[in-house]
């Protein structure tokens, strides 16, 4: 599988930097249906479109703006982004490191996983390795794209993970919730603890089947078998010019050699 | 304030019945941009174009396919699609309880806040049996049709359900075919005394969102129309190889 | 271990293993492969020359593993040409079998199956020629092949286009244009031999696919364009192939071609070792326009 690349740059502690690529670490295991156009069933894509003049706008002439009154825009530039915290931007400068089970969950956002890029196999191993050993994750702050991250880089079965963490800002305060405590009994709680000893075992998540997905997959053998398919028109590629050319010589001479054979 | 009620259940395990309500954790307010026409700074809307008409399709001629092969689709309705949604419960059943540290946080989705419900005697029994089992709840349930996997955990003392990925849609680390290197015990040992010297309580209230505040300062100059200073990203240069030795030496002087 | 000392062209050689079975089916030795490729030698070697080899080494023979090695082991004798490469972000030392030594040298390590960029190690990024690899899927033949091989053959040709063919020397065939311009580029061969297959695939649906996914090859001929990359190897003409047989990647003439795609039987395609010496010594390299032949890609 082809990871692809979504950010690339230096992870640094103290005065050791490790090249290294940010990459997805989790993929949506939904069964992905297309949404298609009822009158042809031809695929459909979102595309960003301008109202006023009813075309589709191709992604050199989007610019990014920022709402100041309604309908009315500031523009900012990718440059002007990149400039807000330029020391952060190609840079994941791990600023502590800190004991992961520390970490409540609530605090976790979204997992990706960081590779090393040439050169840096050897420091990257080295922080696996040792983090792993200790519990250790490196506490960081680093900007992709519009946003800036707080995170928390830790070892994950043999592999550099990184978390990003809500900040402590964002999460709400979960205390009032509660009414006054009551009295527990000691008696039910040494129950509840032998039961839940006695439910005790290793975490394999991959027990665990989402029972929709395969539902959806048996609907779709019994559909494909009964009704079969729809057929989509066929479409031409966009294809830049002199390509165009090519396809058009090469249709051409087809003709010609399907003529005398 | 807490996030609104979104959903009322029960926690069931063995002859265990805790009632209780779910509440967001957490709240997110980021600076929002939109997208806009170049020329003339018209806002932009995402539309669904057809890649034969190369037009906006509304959405009553919207259709769902899977795509068997190439351009063979089977379309399946959205009634058909209700029927494989599970049955909506309110029972959050738990099958078993692991140590806690076993879920590593790549599984997390969302984490939820739990209320008691009618009753709160049960929600703090079982939020003490679990702080002092040291442990966390493996559960399953159906919430607005669809089926989720999650952890029950004690935070305080307040009970949390945060939803997990299921197995399938964490990527294996094997995929990410990563070298094996050899590390010497004197690599090691000195990383991890460097580690140890940096290492501090987690603190996240240090943290605030600066560039946030930055990005806000940014766009305020541009409103009052003030020239804004570009700034080049910085890029370190990475240690090489056989440096690692020497900067994980210097590190250490530098901090011990 | 048997290790004999020989005389290369001046330079001295240990051999080893010389009695080893390395077709054990058929009978055919160590030293009966080091035989072939001596007798071959005029021909294969400039279609090696400055070409970073790959070697796909058989130790135990063409029924046991293998393995490929693209960088020149390091215990090579000081006399073996060498070029260093970038592939993708690693740099590495390759072999270049200029002459006869080297040949015999390498063969000595049992790489069976030579195989070769198309380009040269000195302009990696500049392919001599275009190649169209044809793949029989599933229920399909190399008389297939030869049908889509003709069929390109004539497109190509009316395009103002030379093109050469070989058996691939297991199921297939591959189709060469030679360009030998220097303004040529990895970009352009994948360009123009993608759209040439899909071209063909438009018109020949029955017979040829353009894509990859292995269910859609299924009595189809697979035109892998994707082999003009400069990170892609394709095995050497002249180049044994580890089968059961010593089986030659061996050129074909078009006329040739015509009459074995007439005839119909696939076993008349195999070009075995003994046959590969005495036509090349006949009839001369097949191959030889693929240095000299200037060609230019039209309509890019």
């Amino acid at each position: 599988m082809a990871l692809q690349e979504i950010w690339n740059g230096t992870i640094s502690f103290s005065l050791v930097a490790i090249p290294v690529k940010l990459v997805r670490a989790v993929e949506t295991g939904h069964v992905s249906f297309r949404m298609l156009h009822s009158k042809d069933y031809s695929p459909l894509a979102r595309k960003m479109y301008c109202p006023k003049e009813e075309a589709i706008v191709p992604a050199d002439e989007i610019v990014r703006g920022y709402e100041i009154t309604p309908d009315k825009y500031i523009v900012i530039t990718d440059k002007e982004l990149e400039s807000v915290s330029p020391e952060r931007s190609r840079t994941i400068e791990i600023l502590e490191f800190i004991d992961i089970r520390d970490v409540d969950p609530v605090y976790y956002d979204h997992p990706y996983y960081l590779v090393p890029s040439k050169g840096g196999e050897k420091a990257y191993r080295l922080l696996v390795e040792v983090m792993g050993q200790t519990n250790r994750a490196g506490l960081a702050k680093f900007v992709l794209r519009e946003r800036e991250y707080l995170v928390a880089v830790k070892s994950t079965d043999g592999a550099l993970s990184l978390i990003t963490l809500h900040y402590s800002g964002e999460i709400l305060p979960g205390e009032d919730l509660f009414p006054k405590e009551d009295k527990i009994e000691a008696g039910e709680k040494t129950r509840m603890k032998k039961i839940i000893r006695d439910m005790t075992a290793d975490f394999h998540p991959d027990k665990y089947a989402d029972e929709r997905r395969k539902k959806i997959t048996k609907l779709l053998e019994k559909k494909a078998k009964e009704e079969g398919t729809v057929e989509a028109p066929e479409i031409e590629e966009e294809v830049e010019e002199g390509v165009v050319d090519l396809v058009a010589v090469l249709e051409e001479s087809m003709r010609k050699v399907k003529e005398h054979r | 304030m807490p996030g609104r009620t979104i959903w009322k259940g029960y926690i069931q395990f063995s002859d265990i019945i805790v009632p209780v309500k779910l509440h967001t954790a957490v709240h997110q307010d980021r600076i929002q941009f939109h997208l806009l026409h170049k020329r003339d700074r018209v806002k932009l809307h995402q539309q669904m174009i057809c890649a034969y008409e190369k037009a906006p399709v509304p959405p009553e001629e919207q259709v769902k396919g899977f795509e068997l092969e190439e351009r063979k689709y089977i379309l399946v309705g959205p009634a058909e699609l209700e029927q494989t949604g599970p049955e909506d419960g309110r029972m959050i059943e738990v099958h078993e309880f692991v140590k806690d540290g076993q879920i590593d946080p790549v599984f997390h989705e969302r984490m939820y806040y739990l209320e008691p419900d009618t009753t709160s005697k049960e929600y703090h029994t079982l939020a003490g049996a679990l702080k002092e089992t040291g442990t966390a709840g493996i559960c399953t349930w159906t919430m607005r049709r669809r089926s989720y996997l999650g952890a029950l955990q004690v935070n305080g003392k307040i009970l949390c359900l945060s939803t997990l990925r299921y197995a399938d849609e964490v990527i294996a680390v094997k995929s990410l075919e990563l070298q094996k290197t050899s590390l010497s015990e004197k690599e090691l040992k000195i990383a991890r005394d460097l580690i140890s010297q940096l290492s501090a309580p987690f603190q996240p209230q240090k943290f605030e969102n600066e560039h946030q505040k930055k990005l806000q300062a940014l766009i305020d100059k541009k409103v009052r129309g003030e020239k804004i200073t570009l700034l080049r990203p910085k890029h370190l240069k990475p240690t090489a190889p056989d440096k690692l030795l020497e900067a994980l030496k210097a590190s250490l002087k530098r901090v011990a | 271990m048997s290790k004999k000392i020989v005389d290369a062209a001046g330079r001295r050689l240990s051999l080893s293993n010389l009695n080893k079975d390395l077709y054990p089916s058929y009978g055919f030795t160590k030293a009966h492969v080091l035989e072939y490729y001596r007798r071959i030698a005029d021909f294969i070697l400039p279609h090696l020359k400055d070409r970073a080899l790959t070697l796909k080494r058989y130790p135990d023979g063409t029924e046991e593993e293998f393995f490929f090695e693209k960088r020149c082991p390091a215990h090579r004798p000081a006399w073996v040409k060498t070029a260093e490469v970038h592939h993708k972000e690693d740099r590495m030392t390759v072999c270049l079998v200029n002459d006869l030594e080297t040949l015999m040298w390498v063969e000595n390590l049992a790489s069976i199956e030579l195989h070769v960029p198309l380009a040269r190690a000195g302009s990696p990024e500049t392919p001599d020629s275009i190649v169209f690899d044809l793949d029989p899927g599933d229920q399909a033949n190399i008389l297939d092949c030869a049908k889509v091989a003709l069929i390109l053959r004539d497109l190509l040709f009316q395009m103002k286009l030379e093109c050469y063919a070989k058996t691939s020397g297991k199921k297939g065939l591959h189709v060469y244009v030679p360009l030998n311009r220097k303004e040529a580029t990895f970009e352009d061969t994948r360009r123009f031999s993608k759209a040439v297959a899909e071209v063909l695939q438009r018109n020949y649906p029955e017979l040829v696919t353009a894509k990859m996914a292995k269910e859609q090859r299924t009595k189809k001929v697979f035109i892998n364009w994707s082999q003009n990359d400069p990170s892609k190897t394709m095995i050497c003409v002249y180049s044994l192939r580890a089968r059961e047989k010593p089986v030659v990647s061996f050129p074909l003439e078009w006329g040739e071609l015509e009459i074995l795609n007439k005839q119909g039987d696939p076993d008349k395609m195999v070009i075995m070792h003994s046959d590969a010496v005495n036509r090349s010594e006949k009839n001369g390299d097949l191959f030889r326009e693929m240095f000299t032949k200037k060609q230019k890609i039209p309509y890019l």
